[in-house]
């Protein structure tokens, strides 16, 4: 098709894409607000203490009893 | 903000602008059998299609480093300051508004771009459009033909085709193809 002599030269950058808004490019995140870094206390733990299981002596006569 | 013209341009007027331009342009459609995957391609059926979605951009097959649009060349993605010019499109099936940016020649008649996208569509009987221009009726039918392609046809001009031999391997909906190209390139109807 012939659209006729060339005029003029336009560079056209515009200042947002005329596109559907899914291709328009993602906007660059925000600079985080300055956080200060979570203090956390180690929670203070007591070893455990564990007893040992008390086991009562064999009676005499229980070991060993023939049928 | 204007220029001087440069070596690569002479005699030339180089302006600048942050507005995209929008011009006219027809478009030749392919598709599926059942009308699914629709794709704008230029009328020329040389050049590479507008795929849904993605921004289209011009190159050059007749010169590898020559960048698109050129001036003393052809290319570059065409459109038109009216629509009256497009009339004599070689068969057109789908008329619009398209946004245009980057490097642009302008032209007594038009525009040749590095980037576009459409921003309105609709589907156009070829030949209403050549007898009456664009405010004809939308075309109620779709025909498919061999090679994917999809001409939209109102009903007089149907049985037109199918009487010289052009006869549709399939007809279809043509609100429902309408539709389905405008949700495939996420824009609205051209309302003319």
């Amino acid at each position: 098709m012939d659209i006729g002599e060339p005029k003029r030269i336009i560079e056209v950058i515009p200042a947002s894409l005329p596109i559907p808004g899914e291709l328009a490019p993602e906007p660059a995140p925000l600079e985080p607000d300055h956080v200060e870094p979570d203090h956390v206390e180690p929670d203070h733990v007591e070893p455990n203490h564990v007893e040992p299981d008390h086991v009562e002596p064999a009676a005499p006569g229980d070991q060993g009893a023939e049928p | 903000m204007t220029r001087l013209s440069t070596p690569e341009a002479p005699g030339l007027q180089i302006d600048t602008s942050t507005e995209p331009l929008i011009a006219w342009r027809t478009w030749a459609l392919t598709g599926r059998r059942d009308g699914s995957e629709l794709l704008l391609r230029p009328v020329s059926g040389r050049a590479r299609p507008w795929r849904p979605r993605e921004i289209a951009e011009a190159s050059c097959r007749g010169a590898r480093f020559h960048r698109a649009p050129q001036t003393g060349c052809t290319c570059g993605l065409h459109g038109t300051h009216g629509f009256e010019i497009l009339r004599k499109t070689k068969n057109p099936t789908v008329l619009g508004r398209v946004a245009m940016w980057g490097r642009i020649i302008e032209h007594e008649h038009g525009y040749r771009a590095q980037f576009a996208y459409p921003q309105r569509l609709k589907l156009i009987c070829q030949f209403c459009f050549w007898e009456w221009g664009p405010r004809c009726d939308r075309p109620e039918h779709v025909g498919w033909f061999p090679r994917n392609d999809l001409i939209p046809l109102c009903e007089e001009h149907l049985h037109l085709a199918i009487r010289h031999g052009m006869e549709p391997h399939a007809v279809l909906n043509a609100a429902r193809v309408s539709q389905r190209l405008l949700d495939a390139y996420a824009i609205d109807a051209l309302a003319i």
